[in-house]
């Protein structure tokens, strides 16, 4: 910080010593990056030694010097721990714009330390993140829950336990999720199957908006979700981080503990060890409890890398497992009962509170191990590889008549191995890119011994991707490209009855994309990013045959389907200056044959009762849509934000609506800091409120009407406080303040239950 | 450069090891082991001084594969005579399994209770107690009183089993409580039986 503002100074001064009158009006912009990743590099100093004038570079790397005479120049470039840049240039006329890089100084002549690898995704698509105090805000919540405060996500729930991330109004199968650089694999087409991960291991969560397939594999459609843990330290310094979270509703508690550090003898080698654990019990809504929606949670995840100036390399292991309640109400044994509880409004049962958890549940496990390697060949190319390791076992607990109740109905697991080897460029020139290979191999098996007929069949998929791409950088504008072919196979078998029923199925896809950034002044900055994406059809909606449990509906699955087909435009616009920031995001999404589960109208009899009958169909669809999201500083203590977002999307062959697209909502607020500090902000308040319209476009088929629409207004207060050299963090928060009883659509039990009322929640955070 | 290779190698055998080793399980027949394929409703007489008399009637609804679509279950119609007092015990049974499930619900009791519905009742045709041992409400075994006088030869009876509901719910002891749904719990059975009057 002072070293910056030295700088500044020097420039300063350096600047008005040439304020001497001559024919001296050029301009020179540039932009200062990592050779090692792209990344911008702050405060590198820029010093043109005829001019005698310089200049510190912005957080983006960016560097304005003006008036400046015609004629040769040596420029001069420093920055700590870098290779110093020196370099003829020769100023003609107007405005200069020129890019550099630095290549970092190896380790043993400077003695500086060795800086942790981070990888970071150069992507020219709109790119939206959660880090620092902001995700010290959403702690403890899941991904679905913390992702909703970026704007264009939104959630799709099955009551308050289960939460799925959408991405301008795809989820599920259609969006990725990448635990720390690894594809995570769960079961993550079923609609009540949460992504099988904490937040508390991340440092930072990303949300990339555009089509990725070309660089994450097929189903990258909607976007994707990063949950990336910090780089791993590298220096001696050990941190820890405790988080105590206590919530009201729910009457639940969330520790999480984070302790990370360098070796002091070898240098280079860093680890970290992070862990947390959860439990809830019965949620409440403003005016009963919603029975058996309890959870408990634990995770664990830890790593250990090693760097030196050539070879980066890192072991990473995570660990997640939940058993979470499902609404008892909402798991209904056929058609009648359903629509008596539509039609009530509100659970039946009149539930207490209490931790335990009794059928219907799930229980869930993931194990995910990942290694890691780079080398860099020379200072432009570079070689990566990285392999995964993934289990994961799930099993679902319905409420069954004698021993059975004991036995799970599903109980499925999958094996999922990815390796991934690449190799980067980073040329001198404008040129950087990469070209690798991809492969993806899973195996997902029932377990015998449920007594159900499984839902889905035994299966081996294997994937195979290569994929090119190549950024072209030069001063303020960045143009780049990719394509990919991916081909998978997959085999099924599975009985029916007393047949044995196998089946193999091919796919294989080309995709590609281009997108460009150009930084139009130092305050705005646009975007573009045309995406193609693939994503095959999901062995649910292949192979579904037979009555879903708990939904009272009957699946019918069709193994004609083809592969969903979608081309994506998303363009983007930010602004940022002193006092404002502004991020508009408009976006297409045309997806051909896209897959569907339809009413047929049929019902189906059997003793049980009846139930409805749907089917998986395709169609052509068109999503399209707006994000907007802004800050505004009033004064130094009073700070303002506004966010929103608008999704509208139709199935164009039917002229209909599809089921479950986010209606339009916003969110705003106020915050007003106060305290002894300097900066006054030790103290902060922050008022804000959510607003959601009613679903108007409506499917044709729904079991009740969308909910209207509602208001939640929230209310925190923090405090930070110093403990000797360390920080200590208290925040009050009381979301749903007024205790409004509402129903969020994109909540698949909104048809049983209201959603949570009034929660308190009490955080510590303490960094030592 | 040396222990790179090395560290390569033991790397590659690593990940070979993990794609080799990652196989799906053969898949195993399934049996459905909660599915119910017969339900029996047996009638027999009971004369003024409530003795059983006479020879035991059965009506059955049956699917044999449980709940498969495109099969539609068979429901046998029930007949009884006008102005007889019959006790009709219900059989529930697993044909996949081979499997009484009778006695599961009797052992469940708390958690089982069948309820009495449709026209039969509407119309007081049928009138019905539960006459399971103990004297509790579950249905098993029930006394079903034919009125004299219907006014129709034709009607219906739907049998509804409630699995985990709250017995002690207000109404639930009516064994044609038609509010069961509010009591909590699923259905397990939900079968209408046509019904003819001689």
């Amino acid at each position: 910080m002072i070293q910056k503002a030295i700088l500044l100074c020097l420039a300063l001064v350096a600047s008005v010593g040439t304020l001497s009158a001559q024919k001296c009006d050029l301009v020179l912009r540039g932009r200062v990056l990592h050779l090692e990743n792209n990344l911008p590099i702050e405060a590198a100093y820029v010093w043109l030694s005829e001019s005698a004038t310089g200049v510190a570079t912005d957080a983006n790397g960016n560097f304005v010097l003006k008036n400046l005479c015609p004629g040769p120049q040596t420029i001069q470039i420093t920055f700590i721990g870098h290779k110093e840049i020196k370099q003829s240039i020769v100023l003609n006329s107007g405005t200069s714009n020129l890019t550099f890089k630095m290549e970092e100084e190896a380790v043993a002549l400077s003695g500086v330390e060795v800086h942790g690898h981070r990888e970071v995704v150069q992507t020219t698509t709109a790119v939206s993140s959660l880090y620092g105090e902001a995700l010290i805000q959403v702690r403890g919540e899941n991904l679905g829950e913390s992702l909703k405060r970026l704007a264009g996500v939104t959630t799709f729930s099955t009551g308050s336990t289960i939460s799925k991330p959408v991405i301008h109004g795809l989820h599920s199968n259609r969006i990725l999720i990448l635990n720390n650089g690894i594809r995570l694999e769960g079961q993550q087409w079923g609609a009540e199957h949460a992504p099988e991960i904490d937040p508390f291991l991340a440092d930072e969560l990303t949300v990339i908006k555009g089509a990725e397939t070309v660089r994450f594999g097929p189903e990258a459609m909607g976007g994707v979700i990063l949950v990336n843990p910090a780089p791993l330290p590298t220096s001696k310094k050990q941190v820890t981080e405790l988080n105590l979270i206590g919530n009201s509703n729910g009457r639940s508690g969330n520790v999480a503990v984070a302790h990370s550090g360098g070796s002091g003898k070898i240098v280079g080698l860093g680890y970290r060890i992070q862990g947390s654990t959860k439990r809830a019990g019965n949620i409440q809504s403003p005016n009963y409890f919603q029975g058996n929606t309890g959870l408990s949670e634990t995770s664990l995840s830890s790593s250990l890398g090693y760097s030196t100036d050539k070879l980066g390399t890192e072991a990473y292991y995570s660990f997640f497992t939940t058993e979470l309640g499902i609404l008892s109400d909402a798991h209904t044994g056929n058609l009648s009962d359903l629509l008596k509880i539509i039609e009530n409004g509100a659970p039946f049962s009149n539930a207490e509170f209490t931790y335990s958890l009794i059928n219907p549940k799930q229980v869930v496990t993931h194990h995910l191990g990942k290694i890691k390697a780079h080398y860099h060949l020379n200072p432009s190319w570079k070689l990566n590889f990285q392999y995964g390791f993934q289990s994961n076992h799930r099993q679902e607990y319905d409420k069954r008549r004698g021993d059975l109740n004991a036995r799970p109905s599903l109980d499925l697991e999958l094996f999922t191995n990815t390796a991934e080897l690449f190799l980067d460029h980073n040329l001198k020139s404008h040129w950087t890119g990469s070209i690798g290979l991809h492969l993806i191999q899973q195996a997902n098996s029932n377990v015998p011994g449920t007594g159900v007929t499984p839902l889905i069949p035994n299966y081996d998929l294997v994937n195979g991707g290569i994929y090119l791409l190549e950024k072209y950088q030069k001063g303020p504008l960045e143009l780049e490209g990719g394509l990919r072919y991916d081909y998978r196979s997959l085999s099924t078998s599975r009985y029916l009855g007393n047949r044995l029923q196998e089946k193999t199925l091919t796919y294989q896809n080309g995709s590609a994309f281009v997108g460009g950034l150009y930084q139009i002044n130092p305050k705005l900055a646009f975007t573009s990013n045309l995406g193609t994406a693939w994503r095959p059809p999901n062995v649910n909606e292949l192979f579904s045959q037979g009555l879903h449990h708990g939904a009272a509906a009957v699946e019918l699955g069709d193994t004609q389907l083809i592969s969903e087909k979608s081309i994506k435009w998303v363009n983007s616009l930010e602004f940022e200056s002193k006092k404002t920031t502004l991020e508009l995001t408009a976006y297409a999404n045309q997806i051909r044959d896209y897959i569907y589960l339809n009413p047929t109208g049929e019902t189906f009899v059997s003793l049980r009762g009846t139930f409805n009958v749907y089917e998986y169909l395709q169609a052509d669809a068109f999503f399209y849509g707006l994000d907007l999201s802004g800050t505004y500083s009033f004064s130094k203590q009073f700070n303002g934000y506004a966010k929103g977002s608008i999704i509208r999307a139709k199935n164009t062959e039917a002229n209909s609506y599809f089921p479950f697209i986010p209606s339009d909502r916003m969110d705003w607020g106020l915050s007003y800091s106060f305290g002894k500090h300097a900066d006054n902000d030790n103290n902060r308040i922050t008022l804000s409120q959510v607003l959601v319209a009613q679903q108007s476009r409506e499917p044709d088929f729904d079991l009740s009407p969308a909910p209207p629409g509602y208001a939640l207004v929230n209310l925190g207060f923090s405090k930070k406080i110093k403990v000797g050299a360390n920080g200590l963090r208290i925040s009050v928060q009381a979301n749903n303040l007024l205790n409004t009883e509402y129903k969020e659509y994109m909540n698949r039990f909104r048809y049983f239950t209201a959603d949570m009322g009034r929660n308190l929640q009490l955080k510590l955070n303490y960094q030592f | 450069m040396k222990n790179l290779k090395k560290v390569s190698l033991y790397l590659l055998a690593l990940v070979a090891f993990g794609f080799a080793s990652c196989k799906s399980e053969d898949p195993t027949q399934e049996n459905d082991g909660e599915v119910i394929t017969d339900v029996t409703l047996k009638f027999q007489e009971l004369n003024a001084s409530n003795a059983l008399v006479g020879s035991v009637l059965s009506f059955k609804a049956s699917d044999p594969q449980g709940i498969e679509v495109g099969k539609t279950p068979t429901i046998q119609s029930i007949n009884l005579a006008k102005g007889k007092k019959y006790q009709m015990t219900i059989e529930v049974t697993n044909a996949i399994e081979n499997e009484d499930i009778t006695k599961e619900i009797l052992e469940e009791a708390a958690e089982h209770q069948f309820f009495f519905l449709g026209q039969v009742f509407d119309s007081s045709f049928l009138s019905i107690q539960y006459a399971d041992a103990g004297g509790i409400a579950l249905g098993l075994k029930t006394i079903v009183t034919v009125s004299s006088s219907t006014g129709t030869n034709n009607s219906s009876m739907r049998v509804v089993l409630r699995h985990d509901l709250n017995k002690s719910f207000p109404g639930a002891t009516n064994p044609n409580f038609a509010n069961f749904v509010q009591a909590g719990g699923e259905t397990d059975l939900d079968i209408t039986f046509p019904v003819i009057f001689s």
